[in-house]
């Protein structure tokens, strides 16, 4: 049985049909990914799985059972971690404050919450800047903040939404280790990227999507050499056989 | 019925200026994001330049606009220039820092106050040429100053539609009013745009204060009276709306004066919170607003 | 040796000395004036601490908290002098009813950001306000009106009455209720709910998907705020005996209450203590002084530290004063504070 199954689900913003129809599969243990253009709705699907907002039809089941409507916090509490787009830290905090705020999640018990806290901060390379300031870190520190914050709600299933935009080769590679290393560790990963290379290399299924529709599913190889893909990022002239 | 008729007559025409009122402070809430507590303040600055100006040369109130318009316009720009920039500056990723509404209640507290110990806490009134005129049409009375009031709500608003729509710099402080800082990388200087946005808030409360000479008391607070009806008619109407403003501005007129046949006029106060919380809970964009993640 | 044990030693010594010299000021200063200014400053300081759990820790900014202060007082007030309920009593169950109050005002308007909820709690002050200005009995009740309310005087010094003839038993009422509600503060912060108020109040969508039921959290926050801020309500009528709508429902009272904690630092613990042991001999002295020679002196001098102070500090006094006092404490110990690795 899948770990994640989202089924037929469209989400619609008025007359725009953000999702359409989208039906993507995700078992246990995988590093499946979603790609697709600009606004093709992959956030969007994201939010819906993580509840943001419900979707407008379809739905999300995960370990067999009905998280369709589910908020947000209560998504969570079912293991299901998330990372945003665009960081979001509590700047006014310090590093390790954010991480508890993770664990807390596992104990209401302060003292446990800042160990499991650390421990998840020094698994990131962030143990040393534990006292930091969050709105003091470095873009490539903050994006290992949003990871180490929400893999210290000890999650089965990590949404990443673009976690590699915006870093460096070396950094990127450096976040891909840790993407492997997060699977190892036992933990199933959803990750929508840009950075072809990365996805490409680290996935072992992929998703494309394209104004809201899903246009093929895959393995990177697959994808790579599927012809609607190729239009769709390209363009028709690309399309040649 | 009658009597009706004439309350909504009353209704629209206090509805203008409050209206009027509210307009500067929208502007200045669509683009910059701040709340300015000083609002009532700037407008109470207004009308006592314009009170001075009639009482020593004479004038008629609307004359003093000459001196009231270019004056509170300096102000506001440079009360945003020197005191709310750098709070912006400061905390450029927050949205709408709670600094600036501080930062503003400060200067609110500085200009009554210095007013208070200015001028004293005396009310004064002025007689000018149009006070207690009236204007007959059929069995309808209106108020000449209240409605030389609404023509200049007409006008003002007409021209700010105007300015914002087909000039650059209104364009620019459209642009501006969507994101600080997007449209500073489109070449706008943003804060420059902000000066000027705030400028032309504090005129338009200035032209109010002008508007109100004829016909309302003068005194160092009567700013605060203006001050909650403003927001209120703001967030009824839609934060950054015009005719929001207009709208809202109409709608607390008309209530005042329909429900003051009603029963006493310290119940339709209330009456006006209550509607207010209502619109808050049921459409918080308000009446004209779009809708955000407010 | 320890390196940090002299500073430490020093540290705990100028804070024992602090707390006796609190705990025993009103046998130095004896001057009833004096005392009353210093209630005022501890009682501001209270009724800071609790708008503090809301507008601090929750990070929304409530500009209406004097609707509280109000519930507290008039339930106390009406229920003695209609049934003759002890004031001790009617404070509870001022307390309750503000919290019910808060709760349902807040389910609302806590989903609302920034500027909407700052003004809708303003409305809803002012609207408590003009409610209660309109009303002069209810039933047997007395509410007042405009007038508001005397409480009649009690001889003597009546504890069960909760009225006093010395102004030293209310000296130490409301420094118990201070220390109390500082602890409560101090506890918060440390505990779960704590951390999830913070998280929630500075970025509510990641604090969501962290698995924290922001709204819930801000909900809880504003009932004890308001059940905390209605129990100074109470003390404030029984030490004036004598108050009206527009001064203690009034939109200055509420302001004041933001700025105290504002200036001093929202959302920290001492930030309301030090906003308002800044503030209020301020705010009190140039209206002694000065208000019959210069009206509302006190408040141009209070806008223009506002200014200043968002301008330069906005964080509040208590980051540059706590820096000025581990400055002291490294000077008479020698010692540097030690920086956690």
């Amino acid at each position: 049985m899948a770990l994640l199954e989202i089924n037929n689900v469209s989400k619609h913003f008025g007359g725009l049909k953000a999702v359409d129809q989208v039906s993507i599969s995700i078992e246990k243990g995988q590093i499946y990914g979603l790609i697709g253009p600009n606004g093709a709705g992959k956030t969007t699907l994201f939010n819906c799985v993580a509840g943001t907002y419900p979707p407008t039809s379809g739905t999300i089941v995960y370990n067999g059972e009905d998280i369709t409507v589910l908020k947000p916090w209560n998504v969570c509490k079912k293991r299901i971690a998330r990372t945003f787009q665009i960081v979001k830290p509590f700047q006014k905090k310090t590093v390790l404050y954010n991480a508890m705020v993770g664990s807390f999640i596992r104990t209401a018990n302060p003292s446990e919450a800042e160990d499991r806290a650390m421990e998840v901060l020094k698994r990131f390379n962030l143990g040393s800047k534990c006292n930091v300031l969050a709105g003091n870190l470095t873009i490539a520190d903050r994006k290992r903040l949003e990871i180490a914050r929400a893999m210290a709600t000890e999650p089965e299933m990590f949404l990443m939404d673009e976690s590699m935009a915006g870093l460096r080769p070396n950094e990127v590679d450096e976040t891909l280790d840790e993407v492997r290393k997060i699977r190892d560790s036992g933990v199933t990963i959803f990750m929508i990227e840009h950075i072809m290379r990365a996805i490409m290399s680290v996935s072992d299924r992929i998703t494309v999507i394209q104004f809201g529709k899903k246009i093929m599913d895959g393995t990177p190889h697959e994808v790579a050499k599927d012809e609607r893909v190729i239009k769709a990022y390209l363009g028709e002239s690309y399309g040649a056989a | 019925m009658d009597v009706i008729i004439q309350a909504i007559i009353n209704g629209l025409l206090t509805g203008s200026y409050y209206g009027l009122a509210a307009l500067g402070l929208t502007l200045i809430f669509g683009v910059i994001k701040v709340i300015n507590f000083a609002h009532g303040s700037l407008l109470m600055v207004g009308m006592f330049t314009a009170y001075w100006i009639v009482t020593l040369t004479g004038w008629h109130p609307y004359a003093a606009l000459i001196v009231v318009v270019p004056m509170l316009f300096f102000f506001g720009y440079a009360l945003q220039g020197v005191l709310i920039k750098p709070v912006l500056e400061a905390q450029r990723e927050v949205r709408e820092p709670t600094e600036v509404i501080v930062v503003t209640t400060g200067v609110w507290y500085i200009l009554d106050n210095l007013a208070l110990m200015i001028f004293g806490a005396e009310y004064r009134v002025v007689q000018t040429s149009i006070s207690g005129q009236i204007f007959m049409l059929g069995d309808y009375i209106f108020p000449k100053p209240q409605l030389y009031g609404f023509i200049t709500t007409v006008v003002t608003s007409g021209l700010l539609v105007w300015f914002l729509k087909f000039t650059k710099m209104g364009k620019s402080i459209r642009a501006a009013s969507l994101d600080r800082d997007a449209a500073s990388l489109m070449g706008i200087n943003q804060y420059r745009v902000y000066n000027i946005a705030f400028g032309i808030g504090a005129a338009i409360a200035g032209i109010v204060g002008c508007v109100l000479i004829p016909f309302y008391y003068v005194f160092p607070t009567v700013g605060v009276v203006f001050d909650v009806k403003c927001f209120i008619i703001v967030v009824l109407g839609g934060l950054g709306s015009i005719p929001g403003a207009l709208a809202g501005g109409a709608i607390v007129g008309l209530i005042e004066s329909i429900f003051a046949q009603y029963i006493a006029s310290t119940w339709t106060e209330l009456i006006v919170y209550v509607v207010f919380l209502a619109v808050l809970f049921i459409r918080p964009a308000g009446l004209f607003g779009e809708k955000r993640d407010w | 040796m320890n390196s940090g044990s002299k500073r430490k030693t020093i540290d705990t010594i100028l804070k024992i000395a602090l707390a006796v010299i609190v705990f025993t000021l009103p046998l130095w200063i004896t001057s009833p004036t004096y005392l009353q200014i210093l209630i005022f400053l501890l009682l501001f300081a209270y009724l800071t601490t609790s708008w503090n759990l809301v507008g601090g820790f929750a990070g929304v900014l409530p500009l209406g908290h004097s609707a509280y202060v109000g519930i507290g007082a008039y339930t106390s007030t009406v229920l003695w002098i209609t049934w003759g309920i002890s004031p001790w009593l009617g404070m509870w169950v001022g307390g309750i009813f503000a919290a019910i109050v808060g709760t349902i005002i807040g389910i609302p308007t806590l989903k609302l950001r920034g500027a909407y909820f700052a003004l809708s709690t303003m409305a809803f002050g002012e609207g408590v306000r003009v409610l209660t200005e309109n009303v002069v009995q209810v039933g047997s009740c007395v509410i007042g009106g405009p007038q508001g309310i005397c409480l009649p005087l009690v001889p003597g010094n009546n504890f069960a009455l909760f009225q006093f003839v010395s102004k030293v038993p209310y000296y130490y009422i409301i420094l118990v209720m201070l220390c109390i509600a500082v602890f409560i503060t101090w506890y918060i912060s440390r505990i779960r709910p704590g951390y999830y108020l913070a998280a929630g109040g500075e970025e509510p969508e990641a604090a969501q998907a962290l698995g924290v039921n922001v709204a819930k959290y801000k909900v809880w926050a504003m009932a004890l705020s308001c059940f905390m801020t209605a129990l100074g309500g109470t003390f404030l009528a029984q030490l004036t005996l004598y108050f009206y709508p527009k001064q203690i429902l009034g939109l200055d009272f509420s302001f004041e209450l933001a700025f105290i904690a504002l200036i001093g630092g929202r959302g920290t613990i001492a930030g309301p203590v030090i906003g308002a042991l800044l503030l209020r001999p301020v705010s009190e002295f140039t209206r002694i002084y000065l208000s019959s020679v210069l009206p509302g002196l006190h408040l141009v001098i209070f806008g223009a530290i506002l200014i200043l102070v968002m301008l330069f500090q906005p964080r509040g006094l208590v980051e540059p004063l706590t820096r000025f006092y581990d400055w002291i404490l490294d000077s008479l110990s020698g010692e540097k504070k030690e920086v956690r690795a």
